[in-house]
């Protein structure tokens, strides 16, 4: 039941800021449209975790098991492929939603949740498998061939990363021969960086660099690439700076008055450090904290690896997205768009969030019985 | 040992192993993860800490303290029944913002799209408008169009939001190059236009308002300071504490300007006075319309307001520099003889009614005439003998006066005098006046003087009448019968609704009220009696004369079809110029045994081979504008129609109100006032007896009063008055004969 309660307090934080950001910068005066759609949204999925806790949980095991666990790979990559297809929608510069009968889906979403179904499923099936490079090379493909496909696909760049993240993540839980794994990732990151750095650095002309290569610069110095996305990330900034100890109210934000492009989406943290202060910030943060406490504290008590995987997968996921979400307004790691859960505007997000929230009920449902 | 160690792995199920390592990694993950938290948390309170202040400010800064003006609504212009004459409409500034247009591109917005919507849509320069943001690319607020109805920017809107749709359908690439239209950097302001909907109608006596919202001529730039408001405005300052305060002081909206103005009258003055112009255009002089100026005004007598005042040329207060409505020759000569374009619209603007002085003529014969009666120097039935000149003075100063009888009009009374409008029989009444009395009279009427009517540019005439000194016998000859002085047409009609409505000289006004707004009354002006200029008597006997000129002297040709109406006509030479032009003009009252409205015909320089002919146009103009308005004022017809006029009254689509009239009876009272002129039988039949105490009518079976406006008793039970079968009849009230002292037949 903490859980609940954590999840039920993110949310309605998070209506409350996207009530504050959203109804002055609402295009046709309609100052509710972004609250009441998240709203539905929340309530959709309200739903879906219903019908998940309804799901007998040896059903649920089923599903992780073959043969239907390669439905779980023809499901992720065929909503993928969707966005090749006509139903694709387009928002904001980027294919990224599949319109289905009014509801815009983010496929991403959809690949995230099949992929922690289908390791926990593979993993648990195959406990010995994964301590053999060969073995390993398996979920690992699959994990990195569905972020590999998104990144194609919808040149989404976030989802990508927070996909590889997540298997990465539940592959090294799982396997015993942890010691090389934990330092050959971190490795091969420091690595990447440094290469794309000195790319950056050592360019001659930056107006020709691709845009990914520019954020990095921007990242280095909002200021002087306004017309990029600087102007964004500064903007965030004065956001957090200005909001001091206890912020100046809710609803106070000067910043989110047109200044912030998005305020009510990526950077909605901003504005809850502006008008919440660094109080606000705590409050949220400790939130996650204690969501990732729960799922923790569910997944080690879960009676198989099944339903402690899916815990695990939960919570990195989560954990991954908070984290980049927050280094990117703050300006610690360069721009990428990623949600903040439950707080951020975004339906198909809270959607399967909520789903996966379901799953991890579902878990504790199943310890408790 | 092996084998042993070999079983005792077996014995330990994968699953289990799994679970040990899953929850040895996962603990520790999680706590990484707090760790990160942790991390995310104090990167926060970094930002805070080292930066806030700066950031504080540098959101404060970014703030918009500038003040923004919320225009105000200038007070509309309304005829005496509430038409709108004037209002200010809701239009929007096309506003560009450079800065943003610059800056703002964040999300992928270009300035080229934007360009090209603004040219599409407004007609803009799109090369002009790059050069303008180049060199100002920190500009924040630039009008790029004015006067941008709501339509065209709703279209303009729609037009983007379209055009952003389906670029990003096409570029779904690459962020960088998505090329969407920047719809930040265009925004509309607030604005009012000031719209005239019935085009030039009474367009010299609204006057019009410049691009700047100043009120020009008539009542625009009389009553500015009433229809003027008072600018909002929104403005932001800092207070104490660091934030942002920002207010709004709502703009005040200027009055309304409620006039005596009928529009329908003025519409067919307006509308007659341009067919007779064009109908006498090229008639006499070639390339000139019928006339240099046309003037009419139409006056309430009894209070002063006036119910209509036009004149010819005209303009459109909406576009005041538009000629088009003149043909190519009239322009060119208007542009000819005032030098330019602009001068020759200049030129439409000013109201020939209050602006223009002339000499006035014969109809200045009913002042002379008055002035005489009232001073006693002169008798009704008096009379004269004209030869058909007069000689004054002495020796090398004898002066000749000619009649424009030529051969005399031989011995004639006072009204015959009027009638006839004899100069000779008006030089020697004005003989027996003398100067001073005449000078004085004259000033009694106004002339010289401003009628102060309440609107902007009247004539000073100060220095254009006689005065003690200025004034010998043979100025004052001349000045009898209107030539010699000149008056504007404010002033002469103002002075002959004092001749016509028992003496009573009323300052005239355009203004009835000034509401607020929300329709509060303001103000309500109420008529000005300035003085009583001639006795009651004496205007009796002058709406009696004005009676025989329509009726049997110059003025037959004024009569409107069905009516009887007073007046007198007026030719006068212009003054000044080297050959003969006239000023011709038909001045007169309706209806004749009860003047309501007065009404001043002026025709500048009648396009028309004769003199004769040219106040015989004026006598027709007249008579076309009351033919219309008389029916139009609920007046009915009391005299017989021929069968040409009951064809010409078919053709306009006017009533034969003379036999309705009978058939009709009782209706409202002024009605009933009006159709006193009935037959003898019927007056009879219905008298009712009124008692001299109370007012009320006495009821001839029982004694009781009766309610004079509906003939029920007033403490009665019947309720209704019954004849003698017992069947409701409709009583005509009939006033105690000797109270009526205005009524001329007595």
């Amino acid at each position: 039941m903490p859980l609940v309660v954590v999840i039920l307090g993110l949310m309605i934080l998070g209506l409350l800021m996207i009530y504050s950001t959203s109804s002055y910068n609402a295009a046709d005066g309609d100052q509710t449209g972004y609250l009441r759609k998240q709203l539905l949204a929340e309530a959709l999925g309200s739903i879906g975790v219903f019908m998940i806790l309804l799901f007998p949980y040896e059903a649920l095991k089923k599903l992780g098991r073959r043969p239907w666990r390669y439905g779980l790979l023809v499901a992720g990559a065929a909503s993928i492929l969707l966005l090749l297809t006509p139903l694709a929608h387009s928002a904001k510069g980027a294919t990224r939603w599949v319109q289905i009968g009014g509801l815009n889906l983010q496929p991403a979403e959809i690949v995230k949740l099949c992929l922690i179904l289908y390791l926990a499923g593979y993993i648990s099936e195959n406990p010995e498998d994964i301590n053999d490079l060969k073995g390993y090379m398996k979920p690992f493909g699959v994990t990195m061939g569905a972020a590999g496909l998104i990144y194609v696909v919808s040149s989404n760049l976030s989802s990508a990363i927070i996909i590889a993240g997540i298997g990465v993540l539940m592959l090294f839980v799982a396997s015993k021969k942890w010691v090389w794994q934990a330092i050959t990732f971190p490795g091969i990151i420091v690595l990447a960086s440094a290469v794309v750095l000195n790319i950056v650095r050592t360019a001659d002309d930056v107006s020709k660099l691709n845009y990914r290569f520019k954020r990095i610069l921007v990242w280095q110095d909002p200021g002087a690439y306004l017309l990029d996305n600087g102007y964004q990330t500064l903007q965030a900034l004065y956001a957090i700076g200005s909001g001091g100890l206890t912020g100046k109210g809710i609803g106070k934000s000067v910043q989110k008055l047109g200044t912030i492009p998005e305020v009510h989406n990526d950077m909605i943290y901003s504005v809850v450090c502006e008008e919440l202060g660094l109080v606000g910030a705590a409050v949220i943060i400790i939130l996650f904290g204690i969501l990732i406490f729960r799922c923790l504290m569910i997944g080690l008590s879960s009676k198989d690896s099944f339903g402690m995987l899916i815990c695990v997968g939960v919570m990195v996921h989560i954990a991954i997205q908070v984290s980049l979400n927050i280094l990117v307004v703050t300006n610690t790691i360069p721009n990428t768009g990623v949600s903040l859960p439950f707080i951020s505007y975004g339906g198909s997000s809270v959607l399967f969030l909520l789903a996966e929230m379901g799953l991890v009920l579902k878990v504790a449902g199943e310890n408790a019985s | 040992m092996a084998e042993e160690k070999k079983r005792k792995k077996k014995r330990i199920p994968a699953d289990l192993s799994l679970q040990q390592t899953i929850t040895i990694k996962m603990a520790l993950m999680s706590f990484a993860m707090f760790g990160v938290f942790a991390l995310l948390l104090l990167r926060t309170w970094s930002i805070m800490r080292d930066n806030g202040e700066q950031y504080k400010k540098q959101v404060l800064s970014q703030q918009e303290y500038d003040s923004v003006i919320i225009p105000y609504q200038r007070g509309a212009i309304t005829d005496r029944n509430g038409t709108l004459l004037a209002y200010s409409e809701r239009v929007y500034n096309l506003i560009l913002d450079c800065y943003l247009m610059t800056h703002d591109n964040n999300n992928g917005r270009s300035m080229e799209p934007t360009l090209a919507a603004l040219s599409s849509c407004f007609g803009l320069n799109v090369s002009e408008l790059r050069i303008y943001i180049s060199d100002n690319p920190d500009t924040r607020y630039h009008i790029l169009k004015k006067n941008v109805s709501y339509d065209e920017m709703e279209a303009y809107k729609a037009y983007i939001e379209n055009f952003n749709a389906t670029v990003t359908e096409e570029n779904k690439e690459r962020e960088d190059k998505l090329a969407k239209a920047n719809e930040k950097a265009i925004w509309f302001e607030d604005q009012y236009r000031r719209t005239y909907p019935g085009g030039s109608l009474a367009c010299d006596v609204i006057g019009f308002t410049t691009a700047d919202g100043i009120g020009q001529y008539g009542l625009e730039e009389y009553y500015d300071d009433v229809l003027r408001g008072r600018n909002g405005r929104e403005y932001g300052y800092l207070l104490a504490e660091n934030a942002l305060e920002r207010t709004v002081v709502p703009a005040e909206n200027g009055d309304t300007v409620v006039t005596t103005i009928d529009s329908y009258m003025q519409s067919v003055c307006e509308q007659r006075i341009l067919e007779y112009n064009q109908k006498h255009a090229n008639e006499y002089r070639m390339g000139e319309m019928g006339s240099d100026d046309t003037g009419v005004i139409i006056m309430d007598i009894h209070n002063g307001e006036i119910l209509a005042m036009a004149s010819y040329p005209y303009y459109d207060p909406n576009k005041p520099f538009d000629l088009s409505m003149y043909d190519e020759e009239f322009i060119n000569r208007l542009v000819e003889a005032q030098g330019s374009e602009e001068a020759a619209s200049q030129s439409l603007w000013s109201n020939f009614c209050i602006s223009q002085s002339y000499e006035p003529g014969s109809v200045c014969k009913t002042f002379t005439v008055a002035a005489a009666l009232d001073s006693g120097t002169l008798h009704d039935g008096d009379s004269f003998d004209c030869k058909g000149y007069l000689t004054f003075g002495e020796g090398d100063d004898t002066t000749m006066i000619r009649c424009h009888q030529r051969f005399g009009d031989g011995q004639i009374t006072v009204k015959e005098a009027v009638e006839k409008s004899c100069n000779v029989a008006l030089m020697l009444i004005g003989q027996r006046l003398g100067k001073e009395r005449f000078l004085r009279y004259q000033k009694n009427f106004n002339f010289g003087l401003r009628t102060n009517v309440d609107l902007a540019g009247e004539m000073r005439t100060a220095s254009l009448v006689f005065n003690e000194r200025t004034m010998g016998i043979t100025e004052l000859m001349t000045s009898t019968f209107g030539q010699g002085f000149n008056v504007t047409m404010i002033q002469a009609i103002s002075a002959y609704c004092s001749l016509v409505n028992g003496g009573y000289y009323y300052q005239p006004h355009v203004v009835k009220q000034i509401k607020e707004e929300s329709g509060a009354v303001v103000e309500n002006v109420e008529p000005v009696l300035l003085r009583q200029v001639v006795s009651e008597s004496v205007s009796d006997l002058m709406i009696d004369y004005c009676i025989g000129v329509v009726d049997e002297g110059t003025g037959v040709r004024a009569r409107p079809a069905g009516y009887r109406i007073g007046g007198k006509t007026g030719t006068a030479e212009r003054s000044g110029q080297g050959k003969l032009d006239y000023t011709v003009s038909f001045m007169g009252f309706a209806p004749a045994y009860d003047p309501q409205i007065a009404i001043y015909v002026v025709i500048d320089r009648p396009n028309a081979a004769s003199q004769e002919n040219g106040t015989r146009y004026a006598c027709l103009l007249c008579r076309d504008i009351l033919t219309d308005i008389l029916p139009y004022m609920h007046i009915f017809m009391t005299e017989p129609l021929s069968d040409a006029e009951r064809k010409e009254l078919e053709e306009r689509g006017l009533k034969d109100t003379l036999s309705q009239n009978s058939a009709s009876g009782n209706e409202a009272e002024r009605d009933e006032q009006m159709t006193e002129v009935d037959t003898e039988e019927e007056q009879e039949e219905l008298h009712v007896l009124i008692d001299s105490s109370t007012g009320y009518a006495i009821d001839p079976v029982n004694g009781e009063y009766l309610d004079p406006k509906t003939g029920v008793p007033i403490n009665g039970d019947s309720g209704i008055f019954q004849d003698a079968e017992g069947k409701p009849i409709e009583i005509e009230v009939l006033t105690d004969p000797g109270d009526e002292s205005d009524d001329p037949r007595e």
